[in-house]
């Protein structure tokens, strides 16, 4: 039961209460004033940069990409004016519904729904893109103008390509595809490779902002800074004029390159695309490209890997002139086929060549003579020859699907055949067939090295890049007998390429082997017949056209290598082609 | 009804200067959570105090007499007044808090605070003159309590009913209830919390679990308590200086002028400012306290406490609040957060203290 208290017992049950409840509230406040002091005092300097982050805005407007040019500053890619819809959130309540009136107006064919669901988390005082303007849609737009509160038309920049046939050296741009990167990006080749370069400084607005993201007042503008630019090796003219060179139903490539620094004067390859249809985000244009299976994004001058066929031949020569297993005076008969163990090997010219020395044996390109020579030669020299003079090494030029190709040796075919070398395998790559892989550039900058005597210039595409040279040298007595050779298959009656200073004396004197590619190997004893011209053969199982030439022959400063897929034979087609390139590059001093 | 003139002499002058400067305070605050201007909030706050001046006069006039003999009629009034908003009352921000009357919205249940701790300290002073105070004359006090509390809850104002509730507890307490209950009773709403939980409203239980971690939903209801943080943590030592709180002014802290009114003054004043603020609401709080020992009379002593105590808990909580140590229920800070009813129900309580601080007691006072 409750005991009776008296009152003044029940008046000190109030005040030791009191003091109870005054204890809980001074241990509260502690509490309060702990916490404050762990806010404020320990924890200041990470909510100090949490409130300049909020408020702090900083927008980047993107810089100016540098452009690119030719060596004679002609313009290749640079920047134009693009224009777009763009919404902005904060001007009209009813910006959902005046994208919906734009798009039935002018056609866009705008995906609202993704839009809407994007729009909802999007600041509303920055602008929405849409689409890009058209300039029959900004009309339409502008004499509607009345109808959109929200929407404007805003400008930016985009590159712009004057010239198509460029987009498979320069490449093109893409979308960001990370968060970070807030504009386009160069993706292929040398938009690619020199972004960096030609990408700039994007500028900075920063600004205060209040929490719905308005700004309240700018504080500072850093100016962008535009990219660098950027200028190559390359020339306009001989570009285009190389282009129309190239037979519109093949494919196919030619490179033209500077003798005395390496400089890439033209690369093209044929089929080419264009790259603005990327800048312009034609969607079904690219989608055609793409499945495209002429594959017109392949560059075939430094991605197409072909076997070189006779314009391989001075590399055996001068291997066997290195070893002392020829020399210029040493003759073999050729009476159409040499054989090795149970094995036929054929000279293309089946009633043969009859007594052939070194200089015949290139001019009138006689493979017998070189599986002679062969029989003596190790695999492994032929190799080691080969990459000091250009072959079998990729070349960082900036280019995208740069290949590295393929001179074999024992070692190589033991890596990934698992199996050892065959002599007879040695026959067949001294005429430059079996494993050999080559691309018309590298075809080029062989030339280069013989011309070069052994230490030749690194190819460049960047003009400002210095020269630099690479390579051992070759005996001058050596050099100077495949080059008289060389230039005897041009200049000389019974040169596999006689009929080119017949058919133009007024050209340029040049020199240079042709060769022919083997698609099939059946064949081996026809190439370069006249019989096999003639015949008609599916058209993919037709040889490979090569040409490597050089001009003026005398005092070489151009290198041409021309291939032409499925031409057939060298002489015939690639040839004619080289020498007007050649010519070309002669006569305007490119 | 009236006391003489003259006992206007005895009032504690030195609470009322008190009061006046955490008003002062409260005003500069509301000048400054607009961007340093008078409208809207603080020119509107100061129109109202001097409004509610002969109000706060009239209660400090009246004979306490008069308030003890009343007592059940005031609570009474409450309880219609809250059922009638339960009816009538207006809705905003998905709450029926508040009722039109005389042309003013008044939210009945800030006194209901009032009228509760009124009439609970006459019913325990007659229970002390009984004698015979218990368990079983607790029970009532109690179920009143709840059923204030409920009828607040429903509306729904979780913050309002809690206090209506702990007051109501703390009379209780204070009145001398055997420790044990108090205890008992703690230990068995622990226990039985988890099914409360399954009573509260979504947005509740939200609010809790978002207090209980605010990066649940940054941007969105934990939004209030990141900002609240920031502002008050960005404040520092010293504070950010007068209308330099960058991010009150430039809008990143919601219900700024009201429920995060002590997030915009922390940001200006810092942590200096901030303890010379809860010690004023500390020394404001044992004023009346310290006086209580002097009377002998339960119903003065109750009066005089519990009131005093609820500005400061009604502080603390709301501190507390926007620092992340209590959820985000809704409860003002008194005298500094933007609103009429909670400054005219703190005003009408200081008057009672004033008053009550004032009297000449005598045993008979109260009977």
């Amino acid at each position: 039961m409750e005991k009776n208290k008296t009152s003044e017992d029940s008046i000190k049950i109030l005040n030791r209460r009191s003091f109870i409840i005054i204890i809980f509230g001074a241990i509260l406040s502690l509490l309060v004033s702990l916490r404050l002091f762990s806010l404020q005092v320990i924890n200041f300097n990470f909510y100090k940069k949490k409130s300049v982050e909020n408020k702090l805005s900083i927008k980047l407007t993107p810089p100016l990409r540098g452009d690119i040019y030719d060596s004679k500053k002609n313009l290749l890619a640079g920047s134009s004016s693009l224009y777009e819809f763009v919404v902005f959130k904060n001007l009209s309540k009813d910006h959902l519904y005046e994208i919906k009136t734009l798009d039935s107006l002018i056609k866009l064919k705008l995906n609202l729904g993704e839009i809407s669901k994007k729009l909802k988390k999007y600041n509303e005082y920055s602008g929405f893109s849409l689409s890009r303007a058209s300039w029959e849609q900004i009309v339409e737009f502008e004499k509607n103008k009345f109808l959109f509160n929200s929407i404007k038309i805003i400008e930016s920049k985009k590159r712009y390509y004057p010239y198509q046939n460029f987009s498979q050296i320069i490449g093109y741009m893409g979308q960001p595809t990370q968060s970070s990167e807030l504009y386009s990006k160069g993706v292929f080749h040398l938009e690619r490779s020199y972004e960096k370069h030609l990408r700039g400084t994007p500028g900075k607005i920063f600004s205060e902002v209040n929490a719905k993201g308005k700004t309240i007042r700018e504080i500072s503008i850093e100016k962008s800074i535009k990219g660098n630019d950027l200028d190559l090796t390359l020339d306009l003219t001989l570009q285009n004029y190389a282009q129309s060179q190239l037979p519109l139903d093949k494919k196919g490539s030619i490179v033209v390159i500077s003798v005395s620094d390496g400089s890439i004067l033209s690369m093209n390859s044929n089929p080419t695309f264009d790259a603005q249809i990327f800048e312009d985000r034609e969607n079904t244009k690219i989608k055609d490209l793409l499945n495209d299976d002429q594959k017109p994004l392949f560059n075939r001058a430094f991605s197409g890997f072909y076997p070189p066929g006779s314009v391989f031949k001075p590399i055996s020569a001068l291997v066997g002139l290195q070893k002392n297993l020829i020399d210029s005076k040493n003759e073999v008969f050729c009476k159409g086929h040499s054989s090795l163990g149970d094995r036929n090997y054929y000279c293309w010219k089946k009633e043969g060549h009859g007594k052939v020395n070194l200089k015949k044996a290139i001019k009138e390109s006689c493979d017998v003579y070189f599986y002679e020579l062969a029989k003596k030669i190790n695999i492994d020299d032929i190799a080691s020859l080969s990459s000091n003079l250009g072959l079998n090494k990729e070349y960082d030029i900036g280019l995208s699907n740069i290949g590295k190709g393929l001179v074999p040796s024992k070692k190589w075919k033991k890596a990934f055949l698992d199996e050892s070398w065959y002599q007879g395998e040695t026959l067949i790559t001294c005429i430059g067939q079996g494993y050999n892989q080559t691309s018309p550039l590298q075809l080029a900058t062989l030339y280069s090295a013989i011309l070069n005597g052994g230490k030749y210039p690194i190819p460049k595409l960047d003009k400002n890049t210095p020269t630099r040279f690479t390579g051992k040298l070759l005996n001058n007595e050596h050099k100077k007998i495949i080059v008289n050779s060389l230039n005897a298959v041009v200049q000389e009656p019974r040169g596999t390429a006689y009929k080119l200073s017949i058919a133009n004396p007024e050209f340029v004197k040049i020199g240079g082997k042709t060769g022919t590619s083997q698609v099939i190997r059946i064949k081996e004893s026809e190439r370069e017949d006249d019989i096999y011209k003639s015949k008609e053969i599916e058209e993919r199982f037709k040889d490979h056209s090569v040409f490597v030439g050089y001009a003026p022959y005398d005092k070489p400063k151009y290198i041409a290598s021309v291939i032409i897929e499925n031409g057939g034979s060298g002489s015939v087609v690639a040839a004619p082609i080289a020498h007007k390139v050649l010519n070309f590059a002669d006569k305007n001093n490119v | 009804m009236f006391k003489e003139f003259k006992s206007i002499y005895n009032l504690n002058w030195i609470y009322v200067f008190i009061l006046l400067i955490i008003f002062w305070i409260g005003e500069i605050n509301l000048y400054s959570a607009a961007g340093g201007s008078l409208d809207p909030w603080a020119s509107n706050q100061l129109t109202r105090f001097l409004f509610f001046l002969p109000l706060f006069f009239l209660v400090i006039m009246l004979e306490p007499k008069f308030i003890f003999n009343f007592a059940e009629i005031f609570l009474i009034l409450v309880l219609i007044g809250l059922i009638a908003t339960l009816i009538f009352g207006y809705t905003g921000m998905g709450a029926t808090r508040w009722i039109r009357i005389a042309g003013f919205n008044l939210q009945v249940s800030e006194f209901t605070k009032i009228a509760l701790v009124i009439s609970m300290a006459k019913y325990f002073h007659k229970l002390n003159a009984e004698k015979t105070i218990g368990l079983f004359k607790s029970i009532l006090p109690l179920v009143v309590s709840i059923i204030f509390f409920i009828l607040v809850a429903i509306q729904p104002d979780l913050g309002t009913a809690v206090i209506i509730l702990a007051l109501g507890l703390v009379v209780i307490f204070y009145a001398g209830i055997k420790l044990i209950y108090p205890l008992l009773s703690l230990g068995v709403i622990l226990s039985i919390s988890p099914i409360l939980w399954t009573f509260l409203k979504p947005y509740q239980q939200n609010r809790i679990q978002i207090f209980l971690n605010p990066d649940l939903d940054p941007l969105g209801k934990g939004y209030h308590i990141i900002q609240s943080k920031i502002a008050i943590g960005s404040g520092g030592l010293q504070g950010n200086g007068f209308l330099e709180g960058s991010q009150s002014s430039l809008d990143f802290l919601p219900e700024k002028e009201t429920d995060f009114v002590f997030a915009i003054f922390s940001e200006q004043f810092g942590f200096i400012g901030s303890i010379l603020l809860i010690s004023l609401f500390f020394i404001m709080f044992l004023i009346p306290v310290l006086k209580t020992y002097k009377l002998t009379q339960v119903f003065s002593k109750i009066i005089l406490f519990v009131l005093s105590f609820k500005i400061f808990f009604e502080f603390l909580i709301n501190i507390s609040m926007t620092i992340g140590i209590l959820p985000v229920v809704g409860v003002a800070l008194p005298f500094m957060s933007y609103g009429g009813s909670s400054l005219l129900s703190n005003l009408i309580i200081c008057a009672l203290l004033l008053n009550f601080m004032s009297i000449n007691e005598n045993k008979r006072m109260f009977s």
